[in-house]
């Protein structure tokens, strides 16, 4: 339970800050920026997601967590952190033949990392649990 | 590996709900274990079989028409 609302304080922080840049800071709305900010929204729904579903587990009886969904969680991070491995690799090729500055491309690099971490979390979920 | 849950519980008149309070995991596994698209940990399967008051392989149930796996005959042999 505790996990859980880290989850979704750590959510409310996030989208703050979001907002705080969007409306207050200096937001392009070009879009490369719109693209840094979709990406933010969507990890902020996948926590969301994560953190009302064991809520409902919590509301019928249920353990927040057991052991499928932290085999779940287990096989995502390790195929996704394989993967990340690859992204880094193709942003130092990619770095020496753009204009772009390194903060952009480190900040290309966390979100890609995110965004692989909730597409290999689906992947194991929907299709690769089988013999798990 | 399969096994004979689905088939247990309704003997029992459980819904997936009641079975998974009552071993302690989520509904959804229990939907997966059904399905067999997932291989529950030693200790699952104990609690399972326990609470249906079976031994384990009375409830998971190995497909071994193919023979022992590779590495497995050998030992003490």
């Amino acid at each position: 339970m505790k996990r859980t609302i880290v989850m979704f304080v750590i959510g409310a922080l996030v989208l703050a800050t979001l907002a705080l840049w969007v409306f207050k800071g200096h937001f392009a709305w070009n879009i490369q920026e719109m693209v840094m900010a979709g990406i933010v929204l969507i990890v902020v729904g996948f926590a969301v997601y994560l953190g009302l579903s064991r809520l409902r587990s919590h509301g019928r009886g249920e353990p927040g967590e057991d052991e499928l969904s932290k085999t779940v969680m287990m096989k995502a991070s390790s195929l996704a952190f394989y993967i990340s491995i690859y992204l880094w690799l193709f942003i130092m090729y990619f770095s020496g033949k753009t204009t772009l500055e390194a903060h952009s491309l480190i900040g290309a690099g966390i979100a890609g990392m995110a965004v692989v971490f909730v597409l290999c979390w689906l992947g194991v979920k929907l299709f690769w649990m089988k013999n798990a | 590996m399969h096994n004979r849950i689905k088939e247990l519980r309704a003997g029992q008149d459980l819904s997936q709900l009641e079975l998974a309070q009552k071993v302690g995991v989520r509904r959804e596994t229990i939907v997966f274990l059904e399905k067999g698209k997932y291989n529950p940990s030693l200790r699952l399967a104990h609690d399972v079989a326990k609470f249906f008051g079976l031994p384990i392989e009375e409830v998971f149930l190995f497909d071994d028409e193919a023979g022992p796996s590779p590495g497995r005959e050998t030992v003490g042999r």
